[in-house]
């Protein structure tokens, strides 16, 4: 059994850092006070501008073209996430209908470019990012194999971008900041604050985050943008609540979605695994969820003025 | 009656501007190349553009050569959409600007072909990869194959089975993969194909290729990109040479792991079309080891120099298979050695000659 998982380790961390990246990007805006559930739309405006940016610019930049994609759809997702931005803040339109529209132009929008640039809505990258295996550091027992061996950059990457959202949260004037718009955003526009400025700050970093994820699908596992990044960013909503809107929470909760999904991926390629029947693999995660939800929900930790706009005015 | 004087003309005024809005934006697209030639081809493509690297652009390709050679008028429409309802709208348009040979590639357009065989005797249609019937299964099901229609089906087996011989030949020693989308017959047909061809390379060729059942499995989609990503890293873990992937998206996912892997001697074997281009990942060099071919490109010229010739095989249900070229490897195969294409042409023949039988049933086969 140890084996098998040594073996998917390294699949299941690929699959779970865009989730995870995304599910961060949701925790910076939902701190903040502004629902996010167009988490999945930014996503795809960022898999879709570094897969333009890549396949435009690799055999000029080489390699190197995919370090600059992930920067253009980090870019491409700030942008857009601006629209939800202006929505929800300086308009005070309901956050969730707002949310929606960007999935909706998201997608509509990247498929209709797509078709007029390739004629089959289709994007092929010719070259993803490679793996490789950490040196000295993978061969550690135990922990080597499982962590340092197969990984892609983004990986790490994206390790460093948790960290920093733990510190800025936790230990950062900024981070208070953010912490409070979501919490008694009253209270911050009394201590002389922009609450206006943090919510832009929260929703930006949001786009950047979903934007970074929707790349590193693209460079990592998939290879080709096709309109979609097949429901990730619901899912790192999902894993953002499971989290309880706390930077380790969305660590585990991302980690447990990657691994049960693809354990119930992998499951039909492992004879070991087939003696649990492949549905079972298969809903396991969401059964699991819902339970959670369920027993947790009591004690559920949202902040407290999420999803409410925030009116100077009105006190 | 005054009172309803200005008003009612702009009213009339804007629902006419909306009724042309929503006929501009129902046309959905075309494209054609006018030409003066005696026999105009039609086309409705299903779902996706005419460059999907599938059936219609198979099919579009067969098109433009037969009417290149031949010089004659071809067009294709796009329904905004894929109901029977956008493909009957399309097919009515293609007859009503007078042509009289229409193609429909993929089974969605059974039932449009269905009635419209029955409407317009006069055209004759081309539905490929189905048959035309009335969409209702069990009692009320009724197959028609009308006078003014052709019906054609591919034998994917035989196309599995000379990869499986190409494949084989070219790695002589090593391990095999299959990975299929849905578990539907014609990818099933696929996989039975090619662990035949595996045996009779093994039996008559001298070469040691094995195929374990836990490597023989179907994800169960056409669009999971992460699963075929992992499985077949999986499998390439386990030091699997080859996977055969008729498996749409999910081939991609696999493609796209054979490409980090190149350079261990990961391959994988396409289905459909020539995937040798999507599988490039260095100048000139493609984890694509060759591709079980269905010609649909073939199926559209071989109907179109019929419809020239006035044999028209109407009210047929044709099965293009190795013997009428139909299915098989592309002609260039950059990853295979001559003595490999040698071998294939050699087994090809035998199966032209029957000498060879492929058996499009599962029998004793893993899955």
């Amino acid at each position: 059994m140890f084996d098998i998982l040594v073996n998917l380790f390294p699949y299941a961390m690929a699959f779970t850092m865009p989730i995870l990246v995304t599910a961060l990007g949701g925790l910076c805006s939902e701190r903040s006070g502004i629902v996010n559930i167009g988490l999945e739309g930014l996503m795809v405006v960022g898999s879709f501008s570094a897969a333009v940016f890549i396949s435009r610019f690799y055999p000029i930049l080489g390699g190197n073209a995919l370090w600059f994609g992930l920067l253009v759809a980090m870019a491409a997702g700030a942008v857009f996430s601006l629209l939800h931005a202006f929505a929800c803040i300086n308009l005070r339109a309901n956050h969730v209908i707002s949310g929606i529209a960007i999935n909706m132009i998201a997608a509509a929008m990247t498929v209709f470019f797509a078709r007029t640039m390739t004629g089959s809505g289709n994007i092929l990258l010719r070259n993803g990012l490679a793996r490789f295996s950490v040196p000295v550091l993978a061969e550690i027992p135990l922990a080597g194999p499982l962590l340092f061996r197969q990984s892609y950059g983004t990986t790490w990457l994206i390790l460093v971008v948790l960290v920093l959202v733990w510190f800025v949260l936790y230990y950062t004037r900024f981070g208070m900041r953010l912490w409070a718009a979501g919490e008694h955003p009253h209270a911050l526009d009394a201590a002389g604050v922009s609450v206006y400025r943090i919510q832009y700050s929260g929703v930006l970093l949001s786009g950047m985050f979903a934007g970074l994820g929707g790349a590193t699908i693209l460079v990592t596992y998939s290879g080709e943008f096709n309109g979609s990044v097949s429901g990730m960013g619901f899912l790192a909503l999902a894993a953002l609540i499971f989290g309880k809107w706390k930077p380790l929470g969305v660590l585990g909760s991302t980690l447990f979605f990657g691994f049960a999904m693809t354990i119930a991926n992998a499951s039909q390629a492992e004879p070991a695994l087939q003696a649990i029947p492949e549905i079972i693999l298969k809903v396991f995660p969401y059964v699991v969820t819902l339970l959670a939800l369920i027993l947790f929900s009591r004690t559920t930790q949202a902040p407290r003025a999420l999803g409410e706009p925030f009116d100077k005015g009105k006190r | 009656m005054k009172r309803f004087g200005m008003g009612s003309f702009r009213v009339m005024a804007a629902v006419a501007l909306l009724a042309a809005a929503v006929a501009l934006v129902g046309c959905g697209g075309s494209g054609s190349d006018e030409g003066e030639g005696a026999l105009r081809v039609g086309m409705v493509t299903d779902a996706g553009t005419i460059d999907d690297r599938s059936f219609n652009q198979g099919t579009w390709e067969g098109i433009v050569r037969a009417t290149d050679e031949f010089n004659l008028t071809r067009r294709y429409l796009m329904p905004s959409g894929t109901t029977e309802a956008d493909y009957i709208r399309e097919i009515t348009n293609l007859r009503d600007a007078g042509f009289p040979l229409i193609i429909t590639p993929g089974f969605k357009f059974e039932t449009a072909v269905y009635q419209m065989q029955a409407r317009y005797p006069e055209v004759n249609f081309v539905l490929i990869d189905g048959v035309p019937n009335n969409g209702v299964f069990g009692d009320g099901r009724s197959e028609k194959v009308a006078p003014n229609t052709v019906s054609i089906f591919f034998a994917e087996h035989e196309a599995g089975f000379l990869a499986a011989v190409a494949s084989a030949v070219e790695i002589g020693e090593g391990a095999f993969g299959f990975i299929g989308g849905m578990e539907i017959p014609p990818v099933q047909r696929f996989n039975w194909g090619f662990q035949q061809g595996i045996a009779y390379a093994n039996e008559h060729l001298g070469t040691s290729i094995s195929l374990n059942p836990r490597d023989v499995l179907y994800q169960g989609s056409f669009d999971n990109v992460a699963a075929g990503q992992q499985i077949a890293a999986q499998m390439f873990d386990r030091g699997i040479d080859a996977i055969f992937c008729a498996a749409g998206g999910v081939g991609v996912g696999a493609i796209n792991e054979a490409k980090a892997r190149a350079a261990d001697g990961a391959w994988i074997i396409g289905v459909d079309s020539d995937q040798y281009e999507q599988g490039v990942y260095a100048d000139g060099k493609s984890v694509i080891l060759t591709s079980a071919m269905k010609g649909v490109d073939v199926a559209a010229y071989d109907m179109i120099a019929a419809q020239l010739e006035g044999t028209f095989p109407g009210g047929e249900t044709l099965m293009f298979d190795a013997a009428s070229n139909g299915v098989g490897i592309p002609e260039v195969n950059p990853n295979l050695s001559e003595r490999t294409e040698e071998k294939v042409a050699q087994v090809l023949a035998r199966i032209q000659s029957g000498e060879i039988v492929v058996s499009a049933q599962q029998g004793d086969l893993i899955r």
